[in-house]
């Protein structure tokens, strides 16, 4: 190493490198884009009005070549557990090689393509309809992630057919490995027959082993459970009016228990009167008792509130919600400035 | 009184010039390309689907960029009304919707047509949309057999 530094021909050696690597920079079209949020709210169940600080999204795109890309996003957000009050998570990072016309193949960490939110929104909360993710996604309900190799295609035909087709680490699996031999399979449709519209379906198949985390991670699975999700979602976005509306059926078969039938779902409505948007969303999810994987509770939410959008990286909403599940009844009146950056 | 009929001309001038800046902002537009890549001719509903990255590939495989002006710029306001039918803001949502989706590469924009139209000799693939004009030195893309939008 010092026999390196003592050659008068390494820093113009050290030069070259650098100006080597600003080009390839350059040439790789890289570009760093973000979201944020700041929230403010009172909760019934504390009976306090806080100030919050919500997660920080920073997502990386970049051309690697005229077929290869990859998008990065990372999450700062703030968790009471970790030494510095704030942890880092790698939410995706996806490597996409497109093979023919809009046929691309995908590997690494994605979101699972299960349905319309999680594939459009996850956490570019600037994005979203309302403040809060839907109580199926807020609880578990569907895997978001999912970390392993998909085929993808887009915008096919007269109908803009999509398709993605997944298999990767299952339920209860890292990042670097698999906790079982079998592997998660996602399969899923969309079309869109109008402007603005977007119909998918999807099934999506796991084998969740004994021992993995539960869905709501408090608990372990006792025993072996074979998971179908079915899922189907109706997406409108139109000029005048705003419609999305997801549901999926979750069917756990276990040795001990057969199978148990459980859904969760929602429906939101949303009028745009220029940059206002008055909206309302219910959910409403039943997960029997004797399921293993999902906690049993009946739980139904009404959210109301409104949306003002400055602009499209600065998006205020003040948002009015009421839960119910078999324990207890929350209310909560919330406030959220989400910017894009 | 004649503070009145001052307020009432100065009033007067300033809608007359913005009314005529608005029709300076209607001249027609055209669609350029890069001579690899885009086809001479295109149909308005293929000009569409190409510009809201709902396709990555032209036939010839080259990869599609899309070269675009500023929402700020009169000739990117035209071009988001006609042919996105969107005012900015909404053309701005809906690529960075689609790019943190990871479906689509992001088009570039530019502040002035120079800018473009050099962007457009230099990548191959790269179709986009400026004024018309007699200095226009890159390849013409015709839409329903007619030269401007």
């Amino acid at each position: 190493m010092n026999k390196q530094i003592r050659n008068p021909n390494a820093p113009v050696l050290w030069l070259m490198v650098l100006l080597f690597n600003f080009s390839v920079c350059k040439a790789q079209e890289t570009q760093i884009r973000g979201f944020a949020e700041v929230l403010t709210g009172y909760t019934s169940e504390t009976e306090r009005t806080s100030f919050a600080l919500g997660e920080q999204d920073l997502f990386i795109t970049s051309e690697l070549t005229d077929r290869f890309s990859f998008l990065g996003e990372s999450v700062f957000k703030f968790s009471p557990s970790s030494p510095t009050f704030f942890d880092i998570s790698i939410e995706r990072i996806v490597v996409k090689y497109n093979v023919k016309g809009n046929h691309n193949i995908l590997v690494g960490k994605h979101h699972t393509p299960i349905n319309y939110w999680n594939d459009t929104y996850h956490h570019g909360r600037v994005f979203f309809p309302t403040i809060f993710r839907p109580d199926m996604f807020a609880d578990h309900f569907i895997p978001l992630h999912t970390t392993g190799i998909s085929v993808q295609g887009h915008d096919l035909g007269k109908l803009k057919f999509g398709y993605d087709l997944m298999v990767g680490n299952g339920i209860g699996s890292g990042e670097v490995s698999d906790n079982d031999e079998s592997k998660s399979i996602t399969a899923a449709v969309h079309f869109k027959p109008a402007e603005n519209l977007r119909i998918g379906a999807s099934i999506y198949s796991d084998h969740i082993s004994q021992g993995a985390k539960d869905a709501h991670a408090s608990d372990t699975v006792v025993t072996d459970v074979d998971q179908l999700l079915y899922s189907g979602s109706i997406a409108y976005f139109g000029k005048r009016f705003e419609l999305l509306t997801e549901a999926t059926l979750a069917m756990d078969n276990t040795d001990s228990t057969g199978t148990k039938q459980s859904i969760s779902s929602y429906a939101y409505f949303g009028v745009r009167l220029k940059q206002f948007i008055p909206y309302i969303r219910f959910d409403y999810s039943d997960v029997p008792e004797g399921e293993l994987f999902f906690h049993h509770d009946t739980k139904t939410s009404f959210t109301g509130g409104i949306r003002y959008e400055i602009n499209y990286l600065t998006v205020i909403k003040l948002e009015y919600g009421h839960t119910e599940t078999n324990t207890k009844e929350i209310d909560m009146v919330t406030a959220q400035l989400a910017i894009g950056f | 009184m004649k503070k009145l009929l001052y307020i009432i001309f100065v009033s007067a001038s300033i809608i007359a010039s913005t009314s005529a800046i608005s029709l300076a902002q209607t001249k027609p537009l055209v669609v350029i390309s890069n001579a690899k890549g885009a086809p001479s001719e295109l149909k308005r509903t293929e000009l569409v689907a190409v510009l809201r990255g709902e396709k990555q590939r032209w036939d010839d495989g080259t990869r599609i960029s899309i070269a675009l002006m500023k929402a700020s710029t009169p000739t990117g306001e035209a071009t988001f009304k006609k042919v996105y039918g969107m005012s900015g803001d909404e053309v701005n949502k809906y690529w960075l919707a689609l790019v943190f989706q990871g479906k689509a590469k992001a088009p570039v924009f530019f502040n002035t047509a120079t800018e473009l139209e050099t962007y457009i000799s230099q990548t191959p693939g790269s179709i986009g949309i400026i004024e018309e004009s007699n200095d226009v030195k890159t390849k013409p893309v015709m839409i329903d057999g007619k030269k401007s939008l």
